[in-house]
């Protein structure tokens, strides 16, 4: 609770000095970051230094593109004739637009393995700028706090109906699923079910294709369950679950006990050197450390295990 | 008196051609749109070999794993269509008849400037009611069955709305158009107002609410944004019943776009619903002409 | 009809029939008339509900101060000021496009149409293009704006897009304006040796104008509103504009046609759709704010329409 309720406080303060961070408390995997705040600087100062100038066209999943929006216009203000020119349209335009050349990165919450030939994937460079952990949610009322893998599988594949068969009191199951093809749909099932996908009679209450719908939905239907993103989380509307004992916190993703999570990737090609320096500025502290954590992501190198394409974890 | 002919006569042609020019470029985009559309969208049939039929009669939709049954959305997009007229139709043709047979001056002054109002509230901000609101209603009076209160019948009340004034609006002009010597020729028999109204009024204007109604269907049939918040999103099966969770044609349109890749069988298969969309609304305008038509017949 | 007259004669003969037959009727017109008045009732009480919930959701954060002046990327109590300017822009990009066209449109097919096929077709093109979903046109304008022509997500891409629900709209009503001027005015230009273009344009435009200026702003409320066609053709991103840039090429100029851009009801679409805490406020103000835009547009027209018509029947 508190733990939210500071973010959500941060988040009106994104952007604040990492002193200010430091004094909320809310490094979010450990603090190691913010030891590194000099030498960081430095490198920021350097790519301004060059007088860059130039457009860089940025389109693709919109999951993190408010931090992608902050953190273009802090660059935007260092760089005056630098213009990162950012637009939506999900992960899948994101990594034609990239592949095509039409943008010079495209954002997706996948890996580009997932959507495109391996001949297009070979030309593309992968920066993954973040991670987004991702838990899952019930109505504020439901009476239950932790669920195993095994549990949420017999859920989400339409085995277990109803909340007495997980330990709370008795009232039917609502899954609110996420659109087939999503990023966020895709995480989850490789986590939770195993790769497997749920059987094709089995009808979930709703199938949403955006989080916002998920929140309104969650928080008005008694008994019902999803997930989604730890940066959506919102202890007033709904309430996050443990999974197998494990809070649904960064920290927990960083140390690879908390399974469920996904890059946010930043897709180039060929960069030309704005697009590079914006990508250096997004891999840089000054926007891992405060800005990263402060809109709920996790910054990528705190990070303690990795993933490749096709989903295996490694320690780092 | 010639030398003042000649410049008038050039005035007339650079008039022909300047708005001349103004409905062949709005025809050509029309055309242009055809033409696209239905090459994207083909090409899933033809370059990308989905069999149509299959397409056509699929009952289920997971466009990620390569299946592509667009019958649930085709239903879907029919039932919210016809319950948002059932909705709507008497709603729209009581006010109409109030608005021109009972109350004129209020009608035209006060009430049809209003619901003109309404048909410009913006499709999201009828989304965010029918999300709040509408779910939460079907919720309160159906229970546990409403799942989360998302499904057809959520869709097809937030389109009755949408669709409502358009209907009215068309049925007020249908009805002001009979002629008032019907009417009176019906009060000079001793008719009373009501059976005026049943008898003559609405018959006469039949063509014309029949043009309206049809009209506010086109409207239902192809909007997206709202319906998309409000109705469910489930697309791999066949909707059971009005309360089930569902996708229309446009809502498997704007949700899927986002997670195809240009060039893809996915991303042509989307391309195909368009098609179909666009083919649904050259059927309706087909079938307004068709009821013009046999109302001029029949007014010989 | 025919059997209440036979009715009504049966009962001249038995007196009581044609009472009892009268009091029925009456009390059938007076039900019918009743529920009329209900159903009338209803929608004004519905008009009023919905006007009534947005403005008390979200007229408290529009008028919150700040809100308005604010850009969306601000650190601190964001705002919407660059998506109340990228609205208006977008409108007046689009209605310099669309007004001549249709103007030229509705022209050809009230004075000039011959009445053969060519005629039809086009305005059948014209009547297919307001039935077309406004997603299909969002789709075909991703694809030709944006890509075939090469726009990119834009605001020319975006106006093109509103440019093709506009058109219908604008047709058909400045057809009606043109067609309400009465005949004797049209003839008597004519006679005088006018040529048709000359009677359009000094006698037919000037009578048309206060119907025509109405139909454009209220058809400007309407395009004002449009989400599903944009998201494609002009984005869904804030952008950073610069109102200070000199350079009309930079995408943060504000007054550049092709850089993308974010209208209002896109931005209430996509604060919905990614929930992060404090979207709702923000959501609820927009659509506060988008809806006094439409109820100004709705005025606007009337009392333009009206001066108009004031000060040509005054000259």
């Amino acid at each position: 609770m508190s733990d939210s309720l500071s973010r959500r406080s941060f988040i009106s303060l994104a952007g604040g000095t990492a002193v200010a961070l430091a004094g909320l408390g809310l490094v979010g995997c450990g603090g190691s970051s913010s030891s590194d705040t000099s030498s960081d600087s430095s490198a920021s100062s350097d790519s301004s230094a060059k007088a860059l100038s130039g457009t860089v066209n940025c389109s693709g999943a919109t999951s993190f593109q408010p931090l992608v929006e902050a953190a273009a216009k802090k660059f935007e203000d260092e760089n005056p004739d630098v213009t990162i020119a950012i637009t939506g349209g999900g992960s899948g335009q994101g990594l034609s637009d990239v592949r095509d050349g039409k943008a010079q990165i495209g954002r997706s919450d996948v890996f580009a393995e997932e959507k495109l030939d391996a001949f297009d994937v070979a030309a593309l460079n992968d920066n993954t700028v973040c991670v987004v952990g991702m838990g899952p949610i019930v109505n504020s009322n439901v009476d239950v706090d932790d669920l195993t893998t095994d549990q949420l599988k017999g859920i989400f594949t339409g085995q277990i109906t109803d909340w007495s068969e997980v330990g709370g009191t008795a009232g039917k199951i609502q899954v609110i699923e996420r659109k087939a093809g999503s990023g966020t749909r895709a995480t989850f099932e490789a986590a939770v079910l195993g790769g497997e996908s749920a059987p094709a009679d089995f009808a979930p209450v709703a199938e949403e294709d955006s989080s916002g719908t998920v929140v309104e939905k969650i928080q008005q239907t008694e008994g019902a369950i999803s997930y989604l993103a730890f940066s959506y989380f919102d202890d007033t509307k709904f309430k996050a679950l443990k999974v197998d004992g494990v809070e649904a916190k960064a920290e927990n993703v960083c140390n690879g006990s908390f399974k469920i999570w996904a890059y946010e990737h930043m897709y180039t090609k060929d960069a030309d050197e704005v697009t590079q320096a914006f990508i250096d500025y997004m891999m840089s502290d000054e926007v891992q450390g405060s800005m990263v954590e402060g809109q709920g992501f996790i910054p990528a190198n705190d990070m303690k295990v990795k993933k490749d394409a096709s989903g295996t974890i490694t320690n780092a | 008196m010639a030398k003042r002919l000649m410049p008038k006569k050039q005035l007339e042609g650079v008039g022909l051609i300047l708005t001349g020019a103004c409905v062949l470029l709005v025809a050509l985009v029309v055309i242009t749109l055809i033409f696209m559309v239905a090459q994207q969208g083909l090409s899933a049939f033809f370059v990308d070999g989905i069999n149509f039929f299959s397409f056509i009669s699929g009952t289920s939709w997971v466009p990620s794993d390569g299946v592509y049954g667009a019958l649930p959305l085709i239903v879907t997009s029919f039932g919210v269509m016809l319950l948002a007229t059932l909705f709507t139709l008497p709603i729209a043709l009581g006010s109409a008849i109030f608005v021109v047979e009972v109350q004129p001056g209020f009608g035209r002054r006060i009430f049809q400037p209003l619901v003109e109002l309404l048909m410009g509230i913006p499709s999201v901000v009828y989304g965010l009611i029918g999300l709040t609101v509408v779910n939460a209603a079907m919720r309160a009076i159906f229970g546990e069955e409403a799942g989360t209160g998302a499904g057809i019948l959520s869709g097809g009340i937030v389109l009755a709305v949408m669709i409502l004034p358009t209907v009215t609006t068309l049925s007020i002009d249908g009805l002001a158009a009979v002629p008032n010597e019907y009417r009176e020729g019906s009060y000079a028999l001793g008719c009373t107002r009501w059976q005026t109204v049943w008898h003559v009024v609405l018959k006469s204007a039949m063509p014309s609410l029949m043009t309206a109604v049809i009209l506010g269907m086109t409207r239902a049939f192809g909007e997206a944004l709202a319906v998309q918040m409000v109705i469910g999103g489930v697309e791999k099966v066949m909707p059971a019943g009005l309360l089930s969770p569902a996708a229309t044609l446009t809502t498997a349109l704007t949700s899927g776009f986002s997670n195809a890749t240009t060039g893809s069988v996915q991303y042509h298969a989307l391309w195909a619903l368009g098609l179909l969309l666009m083919a649904m609304s050259l059927v309706f305008i087909l079938i307004i002409h068709l009821i013009g038509a046999k109302g001029a017949k029949n007014r010989g | 009809m025919a059997s209440e007259t036979t009715a009504k004669q049966g009962g001249n003969d038995l007196g009581v029939d044609l009472d009892d037959h009268v009091k029925r009727i009456d009390r059938q017109d007076r039900v019918a008339t009743g529920i009329l008045t209900v159903i009338v009732a209803f929608v004004l009480l519905l008009l009023a509900s919905i006007v009534a919930f947005i403005l008390v959701k979200g007229l408290g954060k529009a008028l919150s101060p700040g809100f308005l002046t604010t850009l969306p990327l601000a650190d601190e109590n964001p705002g919407i000021s660059s998506e109340i300017f990228d609205s208006f822009y977008m409108l007046i990009v689009t209605l310099l496009i669309s007004v001549p066209i249709s103007l030229g449109a509705a022209i050809f097919l009230v004075e000039y149409a011959p009445d053969n096929w060519v005629t039809k077709a086009a305005s059948t093109a014209i009547e297919t293009l307001s039935s077309l979903p406004s997603i299909v046109v969002g789709m075909f304008g991703s694809l030709f704006f944006v890509v075939t022509l090469g726009w990119g997500i834009s605001i020319i891409a975006g106006a093109m897009a509103l440019t093709m629900f506009n058109i219908p709209i604008l047709v058909r009503v400045i057809q009606q304006a043109l067609q309400d001027v009465p005949r004797s005015q049209r003839d008597a230009a004519l006679a005088m040796g006018l040529t048709r273009w000359e009677t359009t344009r000094h006698v037919l435009l000037p009578a048309a104008m206060p119907a025509i200026v109405t139909g454009i702003v209220i058809s400007a409320g309407r395009v004002f509103g449009e989400a599903a066609a944009l998201i494609f053709t002009s984005g869904s991103a804030a952008v950073n504009i610069n109102f200070a840039s000199a350079n009309l090429s930079s995408p943060r100029n504000p007054w550049n046609i092709f850089r993308p851009a974010e209208t209002l009801a896109v931005h209430i679409w996509k604060l919905k759709m990614e929930p992060t805490p404090g979207n709702d406020e923000i959501v609820w103000g927009t659509a506060a704010v988008l809806i006094i835009c439409v109820l100004l547009f709705n005025i606007l027209a009337r009392v333009l329409g009206k001066a108009l018509a004031k000060k040509m029947t005054s000259e």
